[in-house]
Parts: C-alpha cells; structure tokens; sequence
C-alpha cells in the first residue's frame, strides 16, 4: 500500500487508478463482520434465545414430518389456468356486473342540502351502520349512577360508546376463548349458538335505531332487542345437539377417516 | 488490461443460436436487457429461495383431499367472499377517483341556513351535467354497500366454519380493524354530498366523541375539526376518505392477504 490512510473500499489493488473497472468489487469481511458459523455460535443473550429457539422449532418441525403418515401425492385439482383463472373471471366479473345492474336499477338517492337550523324527522346513518346507530339508544338501559352534582356518571352516548367496545373486544377475543380443531357448526354448538346470537342481536340493534317504524312500545322493543338474540341462540343450540350424532357419523366415514381429531 | 470492452458471457450471440419464438426471444431480450442494468436475475433467486422456504405449496383441491362429492361449487360462493370484497373496493377506488375530478369539497356558497354549498352543488352537477355522472354516483356508493355487506358475510363466514382458530388469531384482529376502517369508510363518504343526512350522521358522530371522557374532544377536534360542524369537518371528511383511509387499508388488506397467504387457507369444510 502506498497511501494508508486512504481506505480501499473497492477491494480492489491499490497500484494505479484504474480505468478499466478492475477485478469484480467485493468487500471482504473484516474483524467486525461475523460470518455465519459466528453467527451460530453465539451463546449470549437475546441472540442465543433466538437461535436456540429456530433450532428447536426445525427440529419439531421435522419430527412432525417424519412422524406424520400423511401421504404427499401429486395435485389432482383444478389447474391454475385454464380452470382456476376461468372460474375467478367469471365470477368478478359475474360480481362487477351484478354491482353495475344495480347501480343502474337502483341510482343513489340524494336528499336536501344541509340545514344546521333544522333537524330533520328521522336521522338515519347507511344501513350497515344501524346497528352502531341502535346502541346509542340505549338510554333506558342507563344505571343512572347518580354522582356528587347529580349529573350521572354515565351520558347515554358514552354508554352506547361503552357497548361499542364491549362488542368490538369481545369478537377479538373470540379465537383466544375457542380453542381446539373443531370447525363446523355442529362440532361446536356452543359457538354456533353464540354466532347466531351475535347476528340476530345486530339485527334486533338495527330494528332499535329505527325504532319510529315499529308500532310497540319502546320498552317492548328493548325487551325483545335482548330476548330475541338469546332465544336464537338456545334454539341454534337445541338444534345442532339434536343433529350431531347423525352428521357426525357422516363426518366421521368421510372426514374424520383422513384425519382424526386430536 | 485495455481499455476495450469485453463481453464474456455474450448473452445475444447465445441468444441467435437458441430456436426461439418471437415471443420467447422478446421475453428474453426484454429480461436481459433489464438483468445487466438491475441484476433482476439475484432478485428472482432471491423469491425463489423464499419460496421454497416459506414452505409454500399448492394446495390440494379440499373436494380431493377429503375424498367429497362435488360439493366444492356448493360452497365456493361463501370462500370467495373474500375476494369479492376486494372487487368491491377495486370498483369503488375507480368510480371514486373519476368523481373525484369533478366534487369539490366546500361549504362556500350558502347565502342563508340550508342553501345547497358547494360540495352539494358540486354533486348535482355530476348528477346532471357530467356525462355518466349519475351513473358513476351510483356505483360508487353501489359498490361501498356491497363491499360492507362482503365484508360482513366474509367475517361471519370465517366465524361459522371456524378459521379464525389457533394459528390465525392475528389475522382475525386485523380483520376486525379492517372492518372497522370500512365502517369509517362509509361513514366519512356519507359526509361528504353535505346534505341534511350526512350533516346530521356528522352531528352524532361530534356528539358520540365529545360524549366520551378524556380523549373525546381531542378526538373530536382531530376528525371533525373543531366542535360544530363547518367547513374543517368537511375537508378533514374528505381528506380521510381520499387520502388517509385508502393508504392504510389498502396497506392492511395486503397484509390481511399476505398472511392467508403465508398460512394458507383454512380448509372449507
């Protein structure tokens, strides 16, 4: 080397510039690089856990393999093209078209323009937001926690926010309460039941927030808003149990016979 | 060493001796020519790898693999839900972007309480004047109802045949964000034509946030502008709608895809 303190970082000989593009540029690995025998060896701290921890999780993962008496043969089903491709045109475009028709049977409404100075009639959001809209009504429902000043402690809409919350987290929860490999309705009534719930509740909420259209009384509607859900649900309960045994031995002959339950 | 240049590896000399197609010899003049100036050719053994290792395979048809009658057709229209979804909000960001260049979001122009504003005159003139216009409305505002609706059956679906199980809790969360952002969707485009609904639907939403402790005027003030309802609620409505709402949950459904993908499907039932 004639100049030191000129870092070489092309790698390549330090005689003459070059003009040529010289012999390819790699960086050779200095002291601070750590190869990949290095990199294995590593036997503190975080970087050891996580090694230790792919190591452990190939190993299982080949055990399960080797133990497994799965058979791998070639792929019968549909071929990508033409058939798969085919069948997901058809249906987009099956899709598209039938967006478009009623588009065009059914134009958008559009109403008068807004007015601050006068609340119309009947507020309404889309409909797939009816349900969010019934939870703000449910004012009767409100403990009515009376605090100091005698304002209560809980408005009617921070309790319809509240319900919000309490339903959002309660369907996150859902795969961290419901465990195992059943998956059909009938393998696990329970759930079903709780789904069926869950859908006629969303229902019954939207039923409340139009609530101007139901010739009965308020406190009937809410009654009926809580009732009809779970008696749905006691029924979808009753009927699975009743079914099971008979489509269970189907599933058993069919499904079950290529992978057992654990 | 001279100053020449030298080809060793001379790829199109290589390519004259190959019996090609012309679509084969386009391709791969096409790849070559991109692979000097990009090295594409590491890029694609870089997917390769990834691919082999990610363990990722066709699946077998779930009708073959269980030995079912044909009952994959039966089924097929409740696991393409999915899908759908996303064709819904494909149509919706086209139509979307196309009424764009015609709405304009104000509330200027109103002389006294309840004259038409720009916004909504705006809307009438797509309505009226635009060519096509009321039909691009409606299949906006089409396709955002059926993309909620797809969405809902897709979640309940997903609910009914089990596949939010075990592995698959993250992407059952990151569905139900995904819903939530489309809700959101629906809502700030309600807003938008600034007529008595969307003005009044606005007004519960400042209400249902100043109804809340602590964060609520903040988040009132972030969405809605301020605490009445005007011309910042309008803007930052749209602003949400066509700006901020279509990055992230473009983003999310990728990811949402992303990870059925990496997991791959759970098998229908």
């Amino acid at each position: 080397m004639t100049d030191d303190d000129t870092p070489m970082t092309d790698g390549g000989t330090d005689d003459e510039a070059r003009t040529d593009g010289g012999p390819p540029a790699t960086v050779p690995p200095d002291d601070e690089t750590p190869t990949w025998s290095d990199r294995k060896e590593r036997s503190q701290g975080l970087a050891q856990l996580t090694y230790q921890y792919f190591e452990r999780s190939r190993r299982e993962d080949e055990d399960l393999r080797a133990e497994s008496t799965y058979v791998e043969r070639d792929v019968l089903g549909f071929p990508t093209w033409p058939h798969e491709t085919l069948r997901n045109l058809a249906i987009t475009s099956f899709f598209v078209g039938i967006m478009l028709l009623v588009a065009a049977l059914m134009p958008a409404h559009f109403g008068e323009p807004a007015n601050p100075g006068s609340t119309p009639a009947i507020i309404l959001p889309d409909w797939y937001l009816y349900w969010s809209f019934g939870l703000l009504k449910l004012n009767p429902l409100n403990p009515e926690l009376a605090v100091l000043d005698g304002n209560i402690a809980i408005g009617n809409e921070f309790l319809g926010i509240i319900a919000h919350g309490i339903i959002f987290g309660v369907i996150g929860l859902v795969p961290f309460l419901n465990k195992g490999s059943a998956r059909r309705p009938v393998e696990q009534p329970f759930w079903a039941a709780v789904g069926v719930t869950g859908v006629i509740l969303a229902f019954t909420l939207a039923a409340l927030a139009i609530q101007n259209f139901f010739p009965i009384s308020l406190d009937l509607l809410i009654t009926l808003t809580f009732i009809l859900p779970v008696l749905g649900g006691i029924i979808t309960y009753a009927v699975l149990k009743t079914m099971r045994e008979g489509y269970m031995y189907d599933l058993n002959r069919r499904y079950y016979m290529l992978r057992p339950p654990k | 060493m001279s100053l020449k240049k030298q080809d060793e590896m001379d790829h199109n000399a290589w390519l004259k001796n190959q019996d090609l197609t012309v679509i084969e010899t386009a391709f791969l003049t096409t790849l070559i020519w991109l692979d000097k100036r990009l090295r594409i050719v590491d890029y694609l053994e870089l997917l390769e790898t990834m691919y082999y290792r990610a363990n990722l395979q066709m699946p077998k048809s779930h009708t073959e693999q269980y030995d079912l009658d044909n009952k994959f057709w039966y089924w097929y229209p409740l696991y393409s839900l999915g899908s759908l979804s996303i064709v819904a909000y494909l149509v919706a960001a086209v139509s979307g972007a196309l009424l764009g260049f015609y709405y304009s979001p104000s509330t200027a122009g109103a002389a006294a309480q309840g004259d038409p504003t720009a916004a909504y005159d705006s809307l009438v003139m797509i309505m009226t004047d635009v060519q096509f216009g009321y039909m691009l409305r409606s299949i906006h505002r089409w396709a955002a109802q059926f993309m909620v609706a797809a969405v809902f059956l897709h979640m309940l679906r997903v609910y009914f045949t089990g596949s939010y199980k075990e592995p698959r809790e993250v992407n059952w969360i990151l569905g139900i964000v995904l819903i939530g952002l489309t809700l959101l969707f629906g809502f700030s485009g309600y807003v938008l034509p600034w007529k008595q609904l969307s003005y009044w639907a606005a007004q519960i939403g400042v209400e249902m946030a100043l109804a809340t402790p602590i964060v609520g005027e903040w988040a009132a003030q972030l969405l809605f502008g301020g605490f009445t309802l005007g011309q910042a609620t309008l803007v930052r409505m749209y602003i949400l709608h066509v700006f901020v709402l279509p990055f992230v949950v473009t983003g999310l459904i990728a990811l949402h895809v992303g990870i059925v993908w990496v997991q791959g499907i759970a098998e229908p039932h």
